[in-house]
């Protein structure tokens, strides 16, 4: 479940970047605080069993944060390089399944269907 | 968390008319040799080093990149003295650093960071149960190392000046090659005694992201 984990801290990480690198455009504070938001809720959630499918959402998200870093004027103020940055780290992460360390559910089954 | 889980499978008993033998409930089934080998490529003793390996790699990039960034002021080199910083601030590497928008040696780093999580993820049977998986670790340590150790030399060469630690993860890009090749390859010949077995793309796509199948099952440790 470190993947999981790594998810919920990468979205803490865009939720505090607006303060930390100062971003002067408006867009890239909302841009960032909203992002942060839904990977937090998507990344605590998918701990939950019933809830895995919510790391493809980290993932979308992941996806989106990558794109918005990456259509900007060369070159990237430090907001958007860092949007480039944890874009990838999110959707590198969020690709690993839940308990990934186990075989895929069906695998653990004595004898596998047909 | 993991262990525990673990053991709860061991305990079920296995079924009385079992396919292979393989399921039997017991967790160290998984770590069942690959086929062409005489060991486990997928099993733990096998991958930990390249994730490590990969980590120092790590390092090494996201120092240079700092050093882009400007994060740092200078960049250390016992061999080529003031070379490197040439080599981190060429025209090569502006280019792509315009193109990428982050500096080379960040996705450098990022790259290496994935040989050492998709190293780290999955069973110690990865090869036969997430080829998927195996596959994703298989490209971003193969392709793109022997790419990323190209444009290394080639950058010496280009530039006319070296860097000691480009050559470093150079290096560590092409052990971790060697290192990694063998999971790869029996996961491949799997997939193609599957085929070979099957002739059923639908199956092979099924048991491609890790769907069990029983067909599969009973040639995955064949020796061809």
């Amino acid at each position: 479940m470190w993947p999981r984990t790594v998810e919920v801290m990468l979205g803490f990480w865009l939720v505090a970047s607006p303060f930390i690198f100062r971003h002067e455009v408006p867009a890239y504070w909302w841009n960032d605080l909203m992002a942060g938001f839904v990977v937090i809720v998507s990344s605590l959630s998918s701990h939950s069993h019933k809830l895995r499918g919510a790391r493809l959402v980290t993932a979308a998200a992941g996806a989106w944060v990558l794109a918005f870093g990456f259509v900007s004027p060369r070159p990237p103020p430090a907001a958007l390089q860092n949007d480039i940055v944890v874009g990838l780290l999110l959707l590198m992460f969020a690709i690993i399944p839940n308990n990934a360390s186990l075989p895929p559910e069906g695998w653990r089954n004595p004898r596998p269907p047909a | 968390m993991v262990r525990d889980e673990q053991s709860r499978v061991a305990q079920r008993t296995p079924d009385a008319g079992e396919v292979s033998g393989l399921h039997g409930g017991d967790g160290s089934a998984w770590d069942a040799v690959a086929p062409p080998w005489d060991y486990n490529p997928s099993e733990w003793r096998q991958r930990v080093p390249i994730c490590a390996l990969a980590g120092v790699a790590f390092f090494i990039a996201t120092y240079m990149a700092l050093y882009q960034w400007r994060l740092i002021g200078s960049v250390w080199d016992p061999v080529f003295g003031e070379q490197t910083a040439h080599v981190l601030d060429s025209d090569v590497s502006e280019r792509m650093r315009t193109l990428f928008g982050i500096p080379d040696a960040a996705l450098g780093a990022l790259a290496y960071l994935g040989d050492a999580i998709y190293g780290l993820a999955g069973s110690s049977r990865r090869w036969q149960y997430r080829p998927w998986m195996t596959m994703l670790f298989g490209l971003d340590v193969i392709p793109l190392g022997i790419v990323s150790a190209i444009l290394v030399v080639l950058q010496g060469t280009a530039v006319g000046a070296w860097c000691f630690l480009c050559l470093v993860t150079a290096a560590i890009s092409l052990t971790l090659v060697w290192l990694a090749y063998d999971e790869i390859w029996s996961c491949l010949l799997y997939l193609r005694r599957v085929w070979k077995r099957t002739r059923d793309p639908a199956l092979l796509w099924r048991v491609f992201w890790g769907n069990p199948s029983a067909a599969a099952d009973q040639v995955a440790l064949v020796k061809e």
